[in-house]
């Protein structure tokens, strides 16, 4: 369990305490607006694409190959970009703080 | 056509670059073929516009509709706000209910299947499923489901009287627009759109059919022969649905899989806003261009062995649904029917036995593709796998 907070494209904080298992998953479980998860984990759809927050980088680390190559095919990607389906979270990660980016 | 069961319809055209000139049923059309140029050309809605009305879908649809459907013709950034009327009701299969309702529909589909000697997969499973299963995205009475069987496979022209659909849809939706108009409140489709604002205005009832329109239209054919394509896949990969079982995890990857192999809507129109070079393809302004997903997704610079299912692909970036601000809004259930069905017969250990198959053959001067099935007969067999 972890506490992990989502920045919205409207700017709104959406906290999740009680996170859990895939960052997508706990996205889809708080109705995360911008989060839609649509091919249900599998690097496929990019629709769970979020910017970690610079000082989360090294804890949360890179995006696999897998993942990568479905990120180069979005615009607005930087070093910061992940697909949440990918992150999986742990006491590690508590306090995590990611931006959400428009679908 | 080749008798593989997946068909790359389109890798001499993509031997030829990213777009090529096709004549299709007379019109001049330049296609895009290359993924990453289909890719980026659903998401230039200044150069390839979708503001036009019945000339999205490939062939255009002036004579089987009277309304401009929403919100697909249109452009960004107006189409945000249509869009955005909808999501709610798309985004029902996210919820836990929903998935158990798809679940007990199938369940008894399957149950009534695997009882009979053998079963016509499109009229006798297909069809009832996805209108049954669209009673649940528009929040309706499940009965409301029998008229919409009744109008057969093609909701515009079924072979089978040989009559216009277009106007029994139109007359429906408009009465279910009478019905909605005086149920304020109400959390059905119909009731939604017809008390809907943008910008502090109510829609015309024009936009209200113009939305319902692609709802019904959009969602029937390429559910229909998803599913007949997965029971088909059955018969021609006995060995999926052991994987499947003893290895779960592979239900959405082999779900991402097959939407890339049978991608059941082999392309959309877009119409070029000013005269240009397109991939080397001149092309005036005001023609239409086709964006072919069916080629895209076998593209081999993209996709490794592109004609080999294979059930754990990943990444799989394939585009049947589209790609940018129009993908598809019916993708959430549409995929969940595919995954509750390949869990299902999994778990149930069924398998097929081919009878009798009518292809569904797109054939067109510059192309020939099988989008499903005609008629599919199939012996199904419970606890065989
Ligand atoms: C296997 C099933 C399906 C496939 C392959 C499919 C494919 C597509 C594609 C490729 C587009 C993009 C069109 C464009 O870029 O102009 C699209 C849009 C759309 N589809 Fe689907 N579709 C499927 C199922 C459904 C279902 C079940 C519904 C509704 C019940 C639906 C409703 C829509 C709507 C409303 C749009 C327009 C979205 C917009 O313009 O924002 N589709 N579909």
């Amino acid at each position: 369990m972890a506490k992990v907070t989502f920045i919205t494209e409207d700017g709104d904080h959406v906290i999740a305490e009680d996170a859990d298992g895939s960052l997508m998953q706990v996205a889809r479980d708080h109705d995360i607006e911008g989060i839609d998860g649509a091919c249900g984990g599998v690097c496929s759809c990019a629709t769970c694409h979020v910017k970690v927050k610079a000082e989360w980088l090294a804890k949360v680390g890179k995006a696999t190959e897998e993942e990568q190559d479905l990120l180069d095919l979005e615009d607005d990607t930087d070093e910061r970009s992940r697909l949440s389906c990918q992150i999986e979270i742990t006491d590690e990660l508590d306090g995590l703080i990611v931006e959400v980016a428009p679908l | 056509m080749s008798g593989c069961p997946f068909h790359d319809a389109f890798s001499d055209h993509r031997a030829k670059g990213d777009a090529v000139p096709i004549t299709f049923d007379g019109e001049d059309l330049t296609m895009i073929v290359g993924f990453q140029a289909v890719r980026k050309a659903a998401r230039s809605h200044g150069e390839f516009s979708s503001d036009a009305p019945f000339r999205v879908p490939i062939p255009s649809e002036e004579d089987v509709r009277s309304v401009r459907q929403l919100p697909i013709e249109m452009d960004p950034p107006e189409h945000k706000g249509y869009r955005a009327l909808i999501e709610p009701h798309f985004r029902r299969p996210l919820a836990p209910e929903y998935g158990e309702r798809i679940e007990a529909l199938l369940s008894e589909l399957i149950d009534e299947a695997v009882e009979r000697d053998s079963i016509e997969i499109v009229r006798d499973l297909a069809l009832p499923l996805q209108s049954r299963a669209l009673t649940y995205l528009f929040d309706v009475d499940e009965s409301e489901a029998e008229e919409w069987i009744s109008w057969g496979i093609h909701v515009f022209r079924d072979g089978e009287d040989g009559a216009a659909k277009g106007s029994v849809l139109e007359d429906y939706i408009h009465q279910k627009f009478d019905e909605a108009e005086q149920t304020p409140g109400a959390s059905d489709f119909f009731s939604t759109l017809a008390h809907a604002e943008i910008d502090g205005t109510r829609l015309t009832r024009e936009q209200c059919v113009g939305f319902a329109n692609l709802a019904f239209a959009g969602g029937r054919d390429t559910v229909i022969q998803t599913v007949s394509s997965v029971f088909y896949l059955l018969t021609e990969k006995p060995d999926l649905m052991a994987k499947i079982q003893e290895n779960p995890d592979l239900i959405p990857t082999t779900t991402e899989e097959f939407f890339r192999m049978v991608t059941p809507l082999t392309h959309i129109g877009r119409v070029n806003t000013e005269d240009r070079d397109v991939h080397g393809v001149s092309t005036p302004k005001d023609r239409r261009i086709s964006l072919c997903w069916a080629s895209a997704n076998f593209d081999e610079s993209v996709f490794k062995e592109p004609l080999e299912f294979q059930e754990d692909r990943k990444p799989n970036p394939h585009i049947a649904f589209g790609s940018g601000a129009h993908t598809c809004a019916g993708s959430h259930h549409a995929r969940l029917i595919v995954r509750t069905l390949l869990r299902l017969l999994s778990e149930r250990g069924i398998s097929a036995q081919l009878l009798e198959k009518i292809d569904n053959v797109e054939s067109h001067e510059y192309f020939e593709r099988r989008t499903g099935f005609e008629k599919l007969v199939l012996k199904l067999e419970e606890g065989s796998v």
